[in-house]
């Protein structure tokens, strides 16, 4: 099965005029699409490309103020996309019959090969498709009925005939016209009676989730980094035109689908990154925004170092915006798993600690028909050695740099809370002598672990570190004043607590004064033996 | 490319221009300030939706039915071209059929309940096997099942001559209905007058279709526990020389009652609200006047 796919893809990437058998066409359509959902990607792609050929001329007709826009519906078990585009002229109407025809531009349309126009085949009983364009005063009609040419297909099969693809797609086709307001221009596609294998397109949120991640989509104003992003992408990369698209819910409820980022997915400031050429200095073969999950630090939503996740159930779905995605004419190419795949040698999970767009300037980078990847060619090897060459490096080294700077602050606050408590006790008098050497080895080693810290690149982490220092400092300087302290051990006051008769005090005594004087140059380690023999004895006696 | 010429039998013409924008649309307004929210529309306004674009500020979700695959796709553009496409709920089938088995072909089912129903049929009222009063039934049965009041519009070809069984015995059930009600024997006379007045062969079918239509409507709602309130019929000129006749009627809910409802208008007041003629712009005078029923006793 895969060979004559691939056969048959062959032949449609070097003939437009129509080669293979009939049997081939629900091959090609059904296998370029494994995920069926797929297929409205080309019904956008279509739809974007209209909008765009007709913002070039719109200008010229200042009386059409409607705005450009593509909507997506579901009726029963038809999906429809509509778009207020260039529309269809009488010349393009029987084009749709010629698969693999194409006139798009590589390298100024998102879609092309001319494949995409009849998907809805791979996955209904009918494509119906309505069309009109400015100044034409025609509504053309195209009507392709695909579940009957599979029959018919599969039974000259069974008979041992097989036809030539054109004549069998032209008997399961109709065209015609009928009258319309030529000032009226738009498309209407409408997959009609979807197969219930296929019933995901039908259903809006999948609908909505899908196209905002993989559709040349705006920022949505609930992600308040958005704009900044969306201005940076306007400035670098030419083609970078989102569209106003809206799907309307089976509740009546009619929703613009933007991509899928939000404030309430925590996310840290994006930063941006230029892929260039190096043989032509200055030209962009890319541009690059990347963004990590963000926590809240000393007020402020900074980087938190993980792998970049969402709300929801299973670990797939809380991490499906986890990596950079790929994006031409505004729309996805492959899925994230793709600059992984094609950038990452080494530290491959740091790549999923960002989420992001990889968007790709350099026109002669082209999409494999099924927009898994980008077609074998010079353009895609300089792509992707350049991007190697930056992408990961800068990211590594980001990840690293909020590696350091989460853990600076951590440690800090672990820290800080510690002098906050030796703080307080020395406020309350209630730091015992016997204690002194254990809190000040405890102080030592805080000390060290803040200056082993001291990396931070983020001045505000920096500066909370030096005040955690400060803190501690003045803990260090309380502690070696006795006044702050709990009075000292006394010899006396114990042997009357112990009840001992005359001569084991005295015994007790020089014991004790003994100790006193062997640990003069170091009174906090005799507080410690004496608390010790102190609470040995009674233990025993009390 | 060939042309096709777009089925034109629902497409306007003055006279229903004028219900639609004047008649209707006056009543409509008062029906959805009553019931104090937008209305659920459910009807068979045909690919150009003109009733539903004309209406739209009363109306919130629509569902409508199509029998035609490639009207409904029409039907589709439109709604996209005059930006309802979310208001629309489509369903398709023959509409007896849908709401007959409770589903269109695909399965899906009317958004029940509605407060205004308009079906605008190219058709008569009965059929041999009287796939339209069941379905209009059936109907006031689901609205009733959520205790829902509301306007229900008919408009229907003026073509329904040739059944003349259902229609005399319908008269029959008429009589027997207004006699009942009458005790002293004496007054029934004046009934058989205006019985057989609708009997006479003679008798233009308009005049008749539009005492039946209504009595149908008011019998089959009361049983379900709405009180109606009917208008008179309004003939016109329909698109290719037929002639339609169009009725406006309220259904009022009235729960927790647990017997068949007695309507405020009574039957007599029925019989009595004759027959409107539109033509072009404006109401004319019909030509079909049909006798008034008095019941007063005699001196």
């Amino acid at each position: 099965m895969a060979s004559e796919v691939d056969e048959v893809k062959q032949n449609v990437a070097e003939d437009s005029e129509e080669l293979f058998y009939a049997a081939a066409v629900p091959i090609l359509s059904e296998d370029l699409y494994p995920r069926k959902i797929e297929v409205i990607r080309e019904y956008i792609q279509n739809a974007s490309d209209a909008l765009d050929d007709w913002l070039k001329i719109s200008d010229l007709i200042p009386s059409d103020r409607t705005e450009p826009q593509i909507k997506i519906s579901i009726q029963g078990k038809s999906v429809l996309i509509f778009d207020n585009g260039i529309g269809m002229t009488e010349e393009d109407i029987p084009k749709l019959q010629r698969i693999a025809y194409s006139e798009k531009k590589v390298g100024e349309e998102a879609g092309y090969k001319g494949i995409g126009r009849l998907a809805g085949i791979a996955v209904a009983e009918k494509l119906k498709i309505t069309s009109t364009s400015y100044g034409d005063p025609k509504l053309y009609h195209f009507e392709f009925r695909a579940a009957d040419m599979r029959k018919d297909i599969s039974d000259k099969k069974k008979q041992g005939i097989n036809e030539q693809a054109t004549p069998v797609i032209k008997r399961h086709t109709k065209t015609w016209w009928t009258d319309i307001d030529p000032a009226d221009h738009y498309t209407l596609v409408e997959i009609r009676n979807i197969k219930d294998s296929c019933d995901e397109l039908l259903d809006s949120d999948t609908l909505i989730e899908y196209i905002g991640d993989i559709g040349p989509v705006d920022f949505s104003p609930e992600f308040k980094e958005g704009a900044l992003i969306s201005e940076n992408l306007q400035r670098h990369v030419p083609d970078y035109s989102p569209k106003t698209i809206y799907l309307s819910r089976p509740d009546g409820k009619k929703v613009r689908v933007y991509k899928p980022y939000s404030d309430e997915m925590k996310i840290a400031a994006p930063r941006f990154m230029e892929i260039s050429d190096p043989t032509n200095a200055g030209e962009l073969l890319a541009y690059c925004w990347y963004a990590s999950n963000a926590e809240e630090i000393l007020g402020k939503m900074r980087p938190s170092g993980k792998i970049f996740q969402v709300e929801g159930e299973a670990v797939e779905e809380r991490r499906r915006f986890a990596g950079l995605v790929y994006k031409l004419f505004g729309f996805s190419v492959g899925d994230r798993s793709l600059p992984e795949r094609t950038l990452w040698t080494t530290a491959v999970v740091r790549a999923k600690w960002f989420t992001g767009e990889i968007h790709v300037v350099d026109k002669n980078v082209q999409p494999t028909t099924p927009r898994s990847d980008f077609i074998e060619n010079a353009a895609r090897v300089k792509l992707y050695a350049e991007a190697q060459k930056r992408i990961p490096p800068i990211l590594k080294n980001l990840a690293q740099e909020i590696s350091d700077n989460r853990k600076a602050f951590t440690d800090a606050k672990t820290i800080r809370q510690k002098f906050d408590k030796y703080k307080t006790q020395l406020e309350n008098g209630g730091i015992e002598r016997s204690d002194l050497k254990v809190i000040k080895e405890d102080l030592d080693k805080s000390f060290r672990k803040l200056g082993t810290r001291k990396n931070t690149t983020d001045k505000e982490i920096g500066a909370y570190q030096k005040e955690v220092r400060r803190l501690g400092e003045t803990v260090q300087t309380a502690l070696n004043d006795p006044k702050k302290l709990k009075p000292g051990y006394s010899i006396t006051d114990l042997a009357k607590e112990l009840d001992m008769s005359t001569k084991p005090r005295k015994v007790f005594q020089i014991i004790m004064e003994t100790l006193q004087q062997h640990f003069s140059q170091d009174k906090d380690e005799y507080h410690e033996i004496a608390e010790k023999i102190h609470k040995a004895l009674k233990d025993k006696y009390v | 490319m060939r042309s096709t010429k777009l089925d034109t039998s629902f497409d306007s013409n003055p006279s229903k221009d004028f219900l639609r924008r004047e008649y209707d649309k006056a009543i409509i307004s008062q029906w959805r300030a009553e019931l104090g929210k937008p209305l659920k529309y459910f009807g068979l306004p045909a690919w150009k939706m003109l009733d539903v674009i004309e209406w739209q500020g009363f109306i919130d979700r629509f569902t409508t039915i199509e029998r035609e695959e490639d009207q409904q796709h029409l039907m589709f553009l439109k709604a996209n071209v005059e930006n309802v496409e979310h208001r629309l709920h489509s369903l398709y089938g023959e509409f007896d059929d849908i709401l007959l088995n409770g589903r269109d072909t695909f399965g899906h089912r009317p958004e029940w309940p509605y407060e205004l129903v308009n079906l605008d049929y190219f058709g008569g009222f009965i059929y041999a096997d009287l796939s339209r009063p069941k379905a209009l039934r059936k109907l006031i049965e689901n609205q009733a099942i959520y205790e829902q009041s509301f306007l229900f519009i008919i408009t229907q070809q003026l073509r329904d001559g040739d059944i003349k069984k259902e229609k005399s015995g319908f008269l029959k059930d008429l009589g027997r209905s207004l006699k009942s009600g009458i005790l002293d024997t004496a007054l029934h006379a004046p009934v058989d007058e205006i019985v057989s007045w609708y009997e006479d062969a003679d008798i233009p079918d308009c005049a008749r279709q539009t005492l039946y239509m209504n009595y149908f409507l008011r019998d089959w709602g009361e049983a379900e526990h709405f009180d109606v309130a009917c208008r008179p019929a309004i003939i016109y000129p329909g698109t290719g020389g037929s002639w339609m006749i169009h009725f406006v009627t309220d259904f009022r809910f009235q729960s927790g009652v647990g017997h068949r409802v007695a309507s405020n208008q009574s039957l007599l007041e029925l019989i009595n609200l004759g027959l409107l003629e539109a033509r072009g712009k404006g109401f004319v005078p019909t030509r079909f006047v049909q006798p008034k029923l008095s019941i007063r006793k005699r001196k």
